[in-house]
């Protein structure tokens, strides 16, 4: 078994070759490579799911049922040069049931990202600073396209196909997102070396 | 900042923000290769080898992973539940490492004393210290009702036991510090399907289901129905008054009677209905009871022969029962001269205490005692209810602002909140209270002290929550439609943020909240005619 400081130069690592390697190993029922899988793409599941949902709790669900679907669907993955888009198509599913849910029962929880940025003992302070102004400051839609373009390496061509929304929208709304964030992060830069 | 170096700030954070849930997928994956392999080995038996390995790899992975077994078991399930009661009702998820798992309001007092606050992941102690300092803090734990009730659940006997007392200590030490002189009732409980059944059929916790089938059992004639409208103070002088007390739950501290009208008004009342003085009587007995589904006190003594009894309700004095008999006494003293013929002539005692109760609930308006419990908040979801100490307007003079802009006095009003909240990033008190009939509501900046909003609305049924109409004759999804088409928006369109029911003016009321697009909506809606109360539309 992989341990968390041996893969940590993976983490979050989402290019194409490694993630196909680990989707192909998981065919085989290779309980190493799903392993290997979650530590390299968690971070972009984890960050679309919590984009979307905007509470946590609901996006671990999605985040755990995607990695078990994924475990019991590798075998309808056919390797076609584009892993990520597959895992968060499924990503993408999974949230739209969870709104489903919602739906049905009438239950719509509690936005409760701020409290567990505060409570993440992993994230440094500059780290809680960019996910509250991601979540605070930009319109869903926004988040997700910056995430799917920072986290999980997408390209606007590809981000337009996932979303269901013309190329010029996402490359309109990337700018604009890195507009809002820009002035904030100017100012963190300039924090550090004042 | 370049654009690549932003981004990689973005992913970064994103990276480190990801939970570890690694074990749990790798758990129930491991379970699901398990069945695969089998199936498969009965399907095609060709490659014998192939599948030797595999079994293997399962086998030093369920080896290995035994640690990772482990740790699911420990982290992510239910290992005990507690609940507190009040009258907010909570009930709190807990993991073998009594870790909080989540905590859940089961009733809308629930959801003030939670608030904003996220308790998931910090110790059960913690937690419960911080949800019953916000019970002080809102003001459902007061001089009228100090009684706690802490049950908890765990299917090993023991280990509820020491969780139990573990955490009536802390709550116990807690309300001690805070110079409260409250009262604790514990219990530990084993779920039974038959005490859910009744807990799920009353909507009320296990936890009080199990205290009134104590009650019940200690075998003085009161019927579940009887008590389930009671609150845990109530409940609590009760079990203080059988005679030898509850075996199965402990209690710590004493319940509290200032909202009644206590044994010496009572002597007096019925001292008075038999037209006797204190020096008449030998001995006098008092009890709390119920009478027809209210508490009163039974007070009994003798005088010439005769044995009085009274049930004096409680909380009004008023004389609900009353009962005179001839004891041996009598007989032994033949000269007795019958002292008892004026049965009417008590009104007047009973009059002159109506109300006592209400008058003192003045007191136990909100916002004292705070502090305390806010700081055990362990950093989570502090802003709302938690209280900032810096504010340069204190809840105190937030209150009179309140008042000098409604022309009331405070001995005139009754509060029925007055805490600290942020609106729109603002700190700023929340007051409201009803005077007459008419309910008065502020929103003070805590930092200059200007009155940021005010309302006041005739309260034409007073937040008679029990007494009004629990049933709403539209559903949530009916109250959605009506939402969304005065809205002009259909639901495909928005998302839907809030749906639930509640109570404005003692009526029940749908509040509805859905975005679409930038607009934020508000709805309120009439459960039972489905009109359109109240609405606001917002840019988010």
């Amino acid at each position: 078994m992989f341990h968390w400081a041996q893969i940590d130069n993976r983490r979050g690592d989402c290019s194409d070759d490694a993630v196909e390697q680990c989707l192909l190993a998981i065919k085989k029922q290779d309980l190493n490579a799903l392993e290997e899988l979650y530590y390299r793409t968690g971070a972009s599941v984890f960050g679309f799911a919590l984009s979307t949902l905007k509470n946590a709790q609901d996006a671990e669900d999605v985040m755990h049922d995607l990695y078990v679907a994924v475990w019991s669907g590798a075998g309808k993955y056919c390797a076609e040069g584009r892993p990520m888009a597959w895992i968060l198509t499924i990503t993408r599913n999974l949230c739209l049931q969870k709104y489903r849910e919602y739906q049905k029962r009438s239950d719509i929880p509690q936005e409760d990202w701020e409290s567990y940025i505060e409570s993440n003992p992993n994230m440094s302070p500059e780290d809680r600073l960019i996910l509250a102004e991601c979540m605070g400051r930009l319109s869903d839609q926004e988040r997700q396209i910056v995430v799917l373009h920072a986290a999980a390496g997408f390209r606007h061509r590809e981000i337009a196909k996932l979303l269901d929304l013309p190329l010029s929208t996402v490359l309109s709304k990337y700018n604009r997102a890195l507009k809002k964030l820009r002035n904030f992060m100017e100012e963190s830069k300039e924090d550090e070396r004042g | 900042m370049r654009e690549a170096d932003k981004r990689e700030k973005i992913r970064q954070a994103y990276v480190n923000a990801a939970p570890d849930i690694c074990d749990a997928i790798l758990i129930d994956c491991s379970q699901k290769k398990g069945q695969v392999i089998v199936m498969e080995e009965t399907k095609k038996n060709k490659k014998p080898l192939k599948y030797l390995m595999a079994a293997a790899v399962c086998l030093v992975f369920v080896m290995g992973g035994g640690f990772g077994l482990k740790a699911y078991r420990v982290n992510y399930r239910v290992d005990s539940t507690v609940s507190l009661e009040v009258n907010p009702s909570l009930q709190i998820l807990v993991n073998e490492k009594e870790k909080v798992l989540d905590v859940k309001a089961l009733n809308g007092d629930g959801e003030i004393v939670i608030g904003d606050m996220d308790l998931s992941r910090s110790d059960v102690n913690v937690a419960v210290n911080a949800l019953v300092g916000s019970m002080l803090r809102n003001g459902y734990l007061n001089d009228l009702a100090n009684s706690i009730l802490i049950s908890v659940d765990n299917d090993d006997t023991e280990k509820g036991a020491l969780l139990q007392e573990k955490l009536t200590n802390e709550v116990n030490k807690m309300l001690e510090s805070d110079g409260f002189p409250g009262a604790v009732l514990s219990q530990t409980i084993t779920g039974s399907a038959d005490l859910q059944q009744l807990a799920d059929q009353y909507g009320i916790t296990s936890g009080k289901a199990q205290l009134i089938q104590d009650i019940l059992d200690s075998g003085r004639g009161y019927t579940f129905e009887e008590l389930v409208p009671f609150s845990i103070n109530e409940l609590n002088l009760l079990i203080e008054a059988a005679e030898s007390g509850i075996e199965k739950v402990s209690a710590v501290g004493n319940a509290s009677d200032k909202a009644y009208i206590g044994v010496e008004k009572v002597k007096e009342i019925a001292l008075a209905h038999a037209g006797l003085s204190e020096g008449d009587i030998s001995f006098y007995r008092t009890d709390m009871d119920v009478e027809r589904g209210v508490l009163v006190y039974e007070i009994d003594f003798y005088c010439g022969g005769y044995e009085y009894e009274f049930d004096i309700d409680a909380r009004t004095g008023e004389v609900v029962k009353n009962k005179i008999s001839q004891t041996m006494d009598y007989y032994e003293n033949p000269n007795h001269d019958g002292a008892y013929g004026n049965e009417n002539s008590a009104g007047a005692g009973s009059n002159a205490n109506t109300g006592t109760g209400a008058g003192t609930g003045s007191n136990a308006n909100t916002g004292t005692g705070a502090g305390t419990g806010s700081n055990a908040n362990t950093g989570t979801g502090v802003g709302t209810g938690g209280v900032d100490p810096s504010a340069p307007i204190t809840v105190e003079r937030a209150k009179e602002i309140a008042l000098n802009h409604a022309g009331q006095t405070a001995d005139a009003v009754w509060f029925e909140k007055a805490k600290q909240d942020y609106d729109d990033g603002l700190l700023v008190y929340e007051i409201e209270f009803v005077a007459g009939n008419v309910e008065y509501e502020y929103e003070i900046n805590a930092q200059t002290g200007d009155i940021v909003k005010n309302k006041r609305e005739m309260a034409d049924t007073l937040h008679n929550e029990n007494a009004g109409n629990t049933s709403a004759s539209i559903t949530v999804d009916q109250a959605k439609e009506i939402a969304l088409n005065h809205a002009g928006q259909t639901a495909d369109a928005v998302w839907f943020q809030k749906a639930k029911q509640d109570y404005d003016d003692g009526l029940l009321v749908y509040e509805i909240e859905f975005i679409a697009g930038n607009m934020e909506y508000e709805y309120e809606i009439d459960a039972q005619t489905g009109a359109v109360r109240d609405y606001e539309w917002d840019y988010d």
